[in-house]
């Protein structure tokens, strides 16, 4: 099936695209989006799947050229394309908020996102908080200053979800905070001193 | 100074912030699967769809077609690559005796049994999954009363354990004026580190690098060595930071040798990220008890009589247990006592020490038995503990260095409101809430095992201390260093210091919380040394001053400790990998443990039986405190783990099929920050200069033993249900 979708270009016909989806599911996306382009003309050539993608993700600031398979994730992409160790994998699946970036200012789960998705997007990671003077953000310090982790493991996470929590207005009380954190599982624990960083920060910020 | 500071207070040392604390919020710090290597090849692990059978055939035609496929390992390839895989309980190193890819014999749900190397992860996840294999399976049994296990005494497959015994129990069990005779369950349980299990491995010529999240540099070089039938020389392992390990990486899996295997047969770097669902049985995990306890006591409630037996799940082949009747027969003045721990052999995955091994699951039993008899006798349950505490544990009469579990409770119950508790149950309700509050002591071992470390003092004030001790969160780091610091009188800000790689002095595995008590005796006998050379005796000279005055550029020192009672030869062992703990119930003079008072408040709907922990308070007392802020923090983590422990955290078992059916991150309950709410963490200082010259108790373990009986005592107090399987969840109680 999946040499049919792959190497010859074909009519897209529901046996060929339900093939190459189902084939490699993580490209779904990818084919979805073509398969909703409008039709013009008798047939359209299907994507070739496995041709690597060439994206330009801007991280931090910077520009990546990159040349990805398909379904490489942001996550992915950026551990082992760009070389920003910073963000991490705990689960791959969206259930332990490790991998937390911000595209476009706001709160995204990196395994759970395709490079290809985010390509003309600004990601923030971890390493972008930090002035280049080296002047820590406010919330890397007061992740310091409450000692609000142990491993280490899921803080880049943390601090990434505890910046978005204050901007999108959900840090206002104590159990919003413990709520709109509850995404970043920390099995190290130091969730109380996550909750003092999140507050201080925001004291900061408003202060 | 803040909560999450306290300042120090007694013998305690500085709150200073951690020492890889920047790092840790920027990004920089490299944890294994972060490490930079040239080229890499991905592999991905084929694990088994069977609990017992054999592999009848392997179609790896589609996988091989899979653009990207550098190579694909079976038992057909593989069979005779890995040399030996001895248990360290049986003087390996290993956590399982299983060899996968050896032969087509299936031992476990989830075993390895291929291995695709691709240019990228994404085609050797695909390859991984267009692998095609044929079972023949047999019915496997899968835990406790499944058809087919095999049931042994400890004390007849090892010859070391010893079934702790005293005085005539059946006799003063039969007269006893109150009794509780009552059996516990405790879960299968994971460990579920957020950094998954993963490795790189990097050949130059013969020589190995492994970079691995691992709590035991030594052993994994030695391991692996002896796996692939290599000298320990060629292997250098690094592991600057370890993403939580809680046990789970102090022995070595099957995994390493083979993406080491791997990386020599692609002829570059191959690196292996597990997937989470992986985890579950590529490693090891806590193995599920049965245990029964019996108590009997006088009618003012002097315990007369004690009888802890456990069983407990093992893998077909190795003799693992965690035994920890060894403890729970000496927490209390009582003069009958029997025990005896049995393992039960199934068709699982080998299991392994998770944070706090024995005591987690036994103490269990032992808390929730006595909170059982002081409802038996009326009376309360920190006063039935004070009238059974003692200073001298009952088997062999020893005495404890120190034993200051009164003061936590005493502590404890002053902050948490003890005084307030009603003691009927279901007697406190706040609206629709029933209230319950609990507590239980909790215990955990004082061990030490021999260090070596290096320490170099340079004439522009830098001190660095170098050893392959680990950073699992435990803050060695930091601890280390200021150990360091103190001792030479040099700033904290000032001294460096590096962990995590084979090349430095060796340190013993970071599990059994010996790490803080083990290498900082060994750093301060460095320090010392240093010292002594230069002739500053007085702790308040100079150092710095007289490394200048005698012109010197810098001093170093390397120093190796044993604590007392080790065997000869031990620093010899450490470096061949084996750590050789001593302490606890093993030294033949005194009895070492440190101890602690644990309080929860329970609020359970009436209606629907919601259970929630608004409140959370530990007392402890664990010798000398080194940093009271990373202290809190790990104390505070463990209570957490206890309150997950009784309420969340359970691995699912299909019996049928002895497959784990909860897998991951969603359906494994942990707690979220949405669940713990106020927490107290007290340390109560106290002095023990017997366990080791510094004093340290060690403290990684000691928060979460005893919770999970705190929690259920809780539940009865709230509900008056009694729950003795764990976890205690909503459908439990509705039942
Ligand atoms: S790695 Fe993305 S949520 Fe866990
Ligand atoms: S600090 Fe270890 S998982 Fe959060």
């Amino acid at each position: 099936m999946l040499d049919d979708a792959d190497d010859k270009p074909c009519a897209l016909s529901r046996r060929g695209f339900l093939g190459g989806a189902s084939a490699a599911g993580a490209a779904l996306p990818l084919v979805a989006e073509a398969a909703t382009k409008p039709r013009t003309g008798r047939s359209v050539a299907a994507p070739d799947a496995r041709a690597p993608a060439q994206v330009t993700l801007r991280v931090n600031g910077t520009d990546h050229p990159l040349s990805l398979d398909t379904r490489t994730t942001l996550l992915d992409a950026l551990r082992e394309k760009v070389g920003l160790t910073g963000s991490k994998k705990g689960c791959d699946h969206g259930q332990c908020g490790a991998c937390t970036v911000h595209v476009d200012g706001k709160r995204v789960l990196s395994c759970l996102t395709l490079a290809v998705m985010v390509a003309d997007k600004p990601v923030t990671t971890i390493e972008g908080l930090a002035r280049p003077d080296g002047r820590l953000h406010p919330m890397q310090q007061a992740f310091i200053d409450r000692d609000a982790f142990q491993c280490g493991y899921c803080t880049p996470g943390q601090i990434m979800s505890a910046i978005a929590c204050i901007n999108e207005g959900h840090a206002k009380t104590h159990s919003d905070i413990r709520e709109y954190m509850s995404g970043n599982l920390c099995r190290c624990a130091a969730y109380p001193n996550i909750v003092a960083a999140v507050k201080q920060a925001r004291d900061v910020k408003e202060g | 100074m803040s909560v999450e500071a306290p300042a120090a207070t007694g013998n305690m040392g500085e709150p200073h912030p951690r020492f890889d604390a920047r790092l840790k919020v920027t990004g920089g710090a490299r944890y294994a699967s972060d490490m930079p290597v040239d080229n890499p090849a991905y592999a991905y692990l084929v694990t088994s769809a069977i609990a017992r059978g054999r592999i009848v055939s392997i179609n790896l035609g589609e996988a091989q077609n899979v653009p990207g496929v550098l190579h694909i390992m079976t038992h057909e390839n593989t069979s005779k690559d890995v040399k030996d895989s001895k248990l360290f309980s049986d003087g390996g190193f290993s956590g399982t005796s299983i060899i996968p890819l050896q032969s087509d014999k299936v031992w476990h749900d989830g075993q390895i049994v291929a291995v695709v190397v691709a240019e990228t992860y994404e085609a050797a996840r695909e390859a991984g999954y267009r692998v095609k294999i044929e079972y023949e399976a047999e019915q496997p049994s899968a835990t406790f009363e499944s058809n087919g296990v095999q049931v042994q005494a400890a004390a007849d497959v090892k010859k070391t354990h010893e079934d702790p015994k005293v005085g005539d129990f059946d006799g003063a069990f039969a007269s006893a004026e109150v009794k509780v005779d009552a059996t516990y369950f405790t879960p299968t349980q994971h460990h579920n580190p957020i950094e998954l299990f993963t490795t790189t491995c990097a050949w130059a010529g013969d020589k190995l690098t492994v970079y691995e999240p691992s709590q035991t540099m030594y052993g994994m070089k030695n391991g692996i060595a002896s796996q692939l039938g290599i000298e320990p020389e060629q292997v250098r392992v690094v592991s600057n930071f370890v993403g939580g390990a809680f046990g789970s990486k102090g022995s070595l899996t099957p995994r390493t040798a083979l993406t080491a295997i791997a990386a020599r047969r692609v002829g570059r770097p191959v690196k292996l990220v597990a997937t989470r669902q992986q985890g579950f049985t590529i490693a090891t995990y806590r193995a599920e008890t049965k245990q029964r306890v019996r108590l009997g006591a006088s009618r003012d409630g002097k315990l007369t009589a004690l009888s802890h037996e456990g069983w407990e799940v093992t893998s077909r082949p190795d003799n693992y247990m965690v035994a920890g009747t060894d403890a729970t027969t000496r927490m209390y003045d009582v003069a009958n006592v029997q025990s005896k721990v049995s393992i039960v052999h199934a068709d699982r995955n080998t299991p392994g020490f998770m944070r706090s091994p024995p005591e987690l699951p036994y103490m269990f039993g032992l808390e929730s038995a006595i909170d059982e008899l002081a409802y038996a006798l009326d009376i309360d349950p920190i006063e039935l503990r004070r009238k059974n505490d003692t200073m001298k544990e009952p088997i062999k009469g020893l005495p404890y260095t120190s034993r200051s579990v009164m003061q936590c409770f005493d502590e404890g119950a002053k902050s948490f409101g003890w005084s307030k508790r009603e003691p009927k149950p279901g007697s406190m309700r706040d609206g629709d809430w029933l209230v319950g509050l609990g507590c239980a002591m909790s215990c955990y071992p004082t061990q030490m095992a021999p260090s070596s470390a290096r320490v170099r003092l340079s004439q522009n004030g830098e001190l660095r201390v170098e050893t392959a001790s680990h950073e699992i969160g435990n803050g060695a780091y930091t601890v280390i260093g200021q150990i360091a610091a103190e001792r030479l009188g040099v700033p904290y800000e000032k001294v460096s210091v590096v962990l995590g790689d084979s090349d430095y002095p060796a340190a013993p595995v970071s599990g059994g919380s010996i790490t803080t008590a083990s290498v900082c005796n060994c750093v301060a006998e460095a320090c010392d040394a240093i010292r002594a050379e230069l002739g500053i005796n007085d702790p308040k000279g100079d150092v710095l001053a007289a490394l200048k005055s005698r012109g010197r550029g810098a001093i170093e020192r390397y120093a190796e400790w044993t604590p007392k009672g080790v065997p000869d030869g031990a620093l010899a062992k450490l470096y061949s990998g084996q750590a050789m703990p001593t302490g606890g119930t093993k030294d033949k003079e005194r009895i070492m443990f440190a101890f602690g008072a644990e309080f929860i408040e329970v609020r359970v709907h009436q209606r629907t039986r919601e259970i929630r922990v608004p409140r959370i308070v530990g007392a402890f007392a664990a010798g000398r405190i080194v940093n009271p802020r990373t202290a809190r923090s790990q104390l505070m983590g463990g209570l957490i783990w206890g309150v997950s422990s009784a309420l969340h955290e359970a691995t699912e078992i299909d019996k049928r099929a002895a497959r784990y059916v909860n897998k991951d991150l969603a359906e494994y309950l942990v707690p979220v920050n949405a669940d713990i709410d106020q927490l107290e963490v007290f340390m109560i200082p106290e002095e023990d200069h017997e366990v080791n010259p510094l004093g340290i108790k060690g403290i990684g373990e000691l928060g979460n033993v005893g919770t999970n009986a705190a929690v259920a005592n809780a539940v009865y107090h709230a509900t008056g249900k009694r729950i003795r399987d764990l976890p205690i969840r909503l459908e439990t109680l509705l039942a």
